[in-house]
């Protein structure tokens, strides 16, 4: 050590033990206070004279404190004593209130020497080292203590997780069985409904059997208004449309699933056995997975303002099917924008090479809207798509435009707030006399509430406002998917339509040809993948495992599921390298597809395009380079 | 060219003319897509005069609105262009259109209630004030757009 060092180190150990000291001194030497505090008569102690004022006005300034108890203690802790006059004396020189301090080496003439004056038992350094040992002994035995109290905790907390980790699994399995069960259901009350609807019109036909001519029309009519169908199954074919078979969080448990499937009994679950990749892993990154978050994907222009898509109130009125789904119908017509499908036209490929996506008749649109903006915009949506499309201001408009010309209109897309007539009061008029034509809400305030009021008023689904072209022509697609040239097979009708579509389509024709009987799920593993996979490649992993038990799902082991996710990661490109959990995904999409007896001609770019999430879909492939012409 | 069309590939992102913050590329790019022909931009010229029209009127049935301090009629003056604005990706006037009819519908910003009457006006003040200057600065934007082909 340099002598400078040693200086600076006794410097700063003298500033530190005697602080308190130097304050003390410097109070001393100054001449306003002798009044009230001063040097004894022989400089060897100082004397406190007038005790309040002292507390009150200098004791602060000096010691940021007003409390002479403890300015004593302090003095005492520095081995300062108070002289005791009257023992020795009978008098006391600075009178009898006056508290009269001294330290040996604290003297008014000896400043330099303050830094002798130390607090009681300091110590010499060798002492104070070992008291700093002892202290950092103490300290670690505490912390360790603190250390074993926490893992412990860690560890109940781990165990619980693990509890309900299972627990949670468990509820999912059963929600799924129990969904399963309902889609049966949902089919079987389809089935019955159009069995009697047949039989209630083969009575019809017999009836009015001299009314050949007029057959076909006639039996076109029968369903389209429903006003000719028996009442109880009018209501309950009401009734099976209202309910939604699929809601949003389908996708988030089917997430769930799978996730619990894939971990299966790896370090989650069975807490000490390691195999697989590190706990965690499979669970977490699936829930997080931002490319996948369903949020993000309710509504095409990806705001769903105000409203939670995940609140309970609505899940049951919600008719979405899911999310994606309009934008994954659109990315299937413009991804084959290059050699014309000669089986599998898409609509919109259709469209370029100067035809139309519809089919014998196009369908006639009634657009309500009160602003003009608005309205000119989706008309010219509506007409490029070529449909007939019919304008009107405001509910009333629309309600005589639907009375003077009744079944005209295929599809009502419905502001909500206008003048003259809102939209949910003109939906509620037009359902008395057109029960089954769809009315979509367009709107932007889309609260709980609302949406609650527009269903139960008869509204079938909603557009969010601002309305994007994409919006507007998946809605088309879903509610008038058998006006299409090239309607998709009907095992995606089924699927896709399957909670407000079925029932609605006006013509018993293009209804029975959906299918009623060829049910979804069925139909979904036998009838040829192939075609299916080319007319809508809406299967994303997490939907079509819905129609599976999750029992039936792959318990894959690790290393299968690395060798698949590396084999399509290679293919599929930026999400995987977005998402940690990504491998998960496109495995489960392979074995998914070799389940269902998968294609094995399937084109590797077909087979990419299913990975992605339907947004990322979207984004590539979406919305519409043929329009740029 | 747009640097806020970069996130999305289904528009030609070389078509896209850059209309700054104030308009939303890709909603106003589906309305550029409506055009049959590039060179004379029927159908969104039609659509933007007739909103500026629209929002002229707008703004003057929100200062009368505001002089009687019918806040009724301020929300659904509020809403009216909010819709339209939004439809052509206008943002900052749409955002500024839904500040209105929030206040008009006595909430705050957030969607609470607020019950002083006199602070909605108020607020209603400053923020037509504000919309009218984004209004002038999109307006003059788009017809510096539409003034070359």
């Amino acid at each position: 050590m340099t002598e400078g060092e040693i200086s600076a180190a006794a410097q700063g150990a003298g500033n530190n033990s005697s602080d308190f000291v130097r304050k003390l001194y410097k109070m001393l030497e100054d001449p306003a206070y002798s009044e009230v505090v001063r040097w004894g008569d022989h400089g060897d102690s100082f004397v406190v004279l007038e005790n309040e004022k002292f507390t009150k006005t200098i004791l602060p300034k000096h010691f940021k404190h007003s409390n002479f108890a403890s300015f004593v203690r302090q003095l005492n802790k520095y081995d300062f004593h108070k002289v005791r006059h009257s023992e020795e004396n009978g008098h006391t020189p600075y009178g009898a209130s006056a508290w009269e301090f001294k330290h040996p080496e604290f003297r008014a003439d000896r400043k330099d020497n303050l830094d002798n004056i130390r607090r009681k038992a300091p110590a010499p350094r060798k002492a104070q080292n070992a008291e700093d040992h002892f202290g950092q002994n103490q300290q670690i035995v505490v912390l360790g203590e603190t250390l074993a109290a926490t893992t412990q905790q860690v560890q109940q907390l781990q165990d619980s997780y693990y509890d309900i980790l299972n627990a949670n699994k468990v509820f999912v399995d059963e929600i799924m069985h129990l969904q399963k069960l309902i889609r049966a259901q949902f089919q079987v009350h389809n089935e019955l409904i159009n069995h009697l609807n047949k039989v209630e019109q083969d009575r019809r036909e017999n009836r009015n059997s001299n009314h050949t001519s007029s057959y076909s029309s006639g039996n076109t009519g029968l369903l389209s208004d429903g006003s000719e169908s028996p009442l109880e199954l009018r209501r309950a074919r009401d009734i099976i449309n209202g309910l939604s078979v699929e809601h949003v969080a389908d996708r988030d448990l089917n997430r769930l699933s799978i996730a619990f499937h894939q971990t299966g009994n790896s370090p989650e679950s069975a807490g000490s056995s390691m195999m697989g990749p590190p706990g965690g892993s499979g669970v977490a990154p699936f829930m997080h997975d931002p490319l996948n978050d369903v949020r993000n994907l309710v509504y095409p222009v990806g705001q769903n303002i105000g409203i939670d898509p995940f609140a309970p109130e609505h899940m049951p009125n919600i008719p979405y099917n899911r999310p994606g789904q309009e934008t994954n119908a659109i990315a299937s017509g413009s991804d084959f924008n290059g050699p014309p499908m000669p089986s599998h036209t898409p609509p919109n490929g259709a469209l370029q090479q100067g035809g139309s996506p519809w089919g014998a008749k196009k369908p006639i649109v009634l657009l309500v809207e009160d602003d003009r903006t608005c309205s000119r915009i989706g008309s010219k949506f509506l007409s490029q798509y070529d449909c007939g499309v019919d304008v009107a201001r405001d509910g009333l408009e629309a309600v005589n435009k639907v009375n003077s010309r009744q079944h005209v209109y295929d599809l009502i897309f419905m502001d909500i707030i206008m003048p003259q007539l809102d939209g949910v009061s003109a939906t509620a008029m037009i359902r008395e006399v057109q029960p089954n034509v769809p009315i979509i809400a367009m709107t932007s305030n889309i609260n709980q509430q609302d949406l609650e009021s527009y269903f139960h008023w008869g509204m079938r689904d909603v557009l969010a406002k601002p309305f994007t072209k994409e919006g507007m022509i998946g809605k088309l697609k879903k509610y008038l998917a058998h006006y299409l040239r090239n309607p998709p097979p009907e095992a995606m009708m089924d699927q896709m339509y399957s909670n407000g579509g079925l029932g609605q389509p006006p013509t018993p024709g293009s209804y029975a040809n959906q299918g009623m009987g060829q049910l979804g799920p069925l139909s979904a593993t036998s009838s040829g993948a192939v075609g299916k996979f080319d007319t809508t490649p809406i299967q994303s992993p997490a939907t079509s495992s819905s129609w599976h038990s999750p029992s039936q799902l792959p318990h894959a082991s690790p290393t299968l599921a690395q060798d698949q996710g590396g084999y399509l990661a290679a293919g599929s490109g930026s999400q995987m390298v977005l998402t940690p959990g990504g491998t998960q995904k496109p495995q489960y999409a392979n074995a998914m597809m070799q389940q269902m007896g998968g294609p094995p001609r399937m084109p590797d770019s077909m087979q990419q395009r299913q990975d992605g999430p339907p947004e990322k879909r979207q984004r590539l492939y979406g919305p519409q380079g043929n329009y740029n012409q | 060219m747009a640097a806020s069309d970069q996130n999305d590939d289904s528009h030609d992102s070389s078509n896209m003319p850059d209309l700054g913050e104030a308009v939303d590329t890709v909603t106003f790019g589906q309305i550029l897509e409506m055009d049959d022909s590039e060179d004379d931009r029927e159908f969104s010229k039609s659509i933007v005069f007739g909103f500026f029209e629209q929002a002229e009127e707008t703004f003057e049935k929100m200062d009368k609105a505001l002089e009687t301090k019918n806040l009724d009629e301020l929300y659904r003056l509020g809403h009216f262009l909010k819709g339209s604005s939004a439809t052509l990706g206008l943002t900052k006037v749409k955002d500024s259109c839904e500040k209105i009819q929030r206040y008009g519908k006595k909430e705050n910003v957030d969607g609470t209630p607020e019950e002083d009457e006199a602070l909605c006006l108020t607020r209603i003040t400053e923020t037509l004030k504000t919309v009218k200057a984004e209004y002038a600065d999109v307006e003059a934007t788009l017809k510096e757009f539409f003034k070359s082909p």
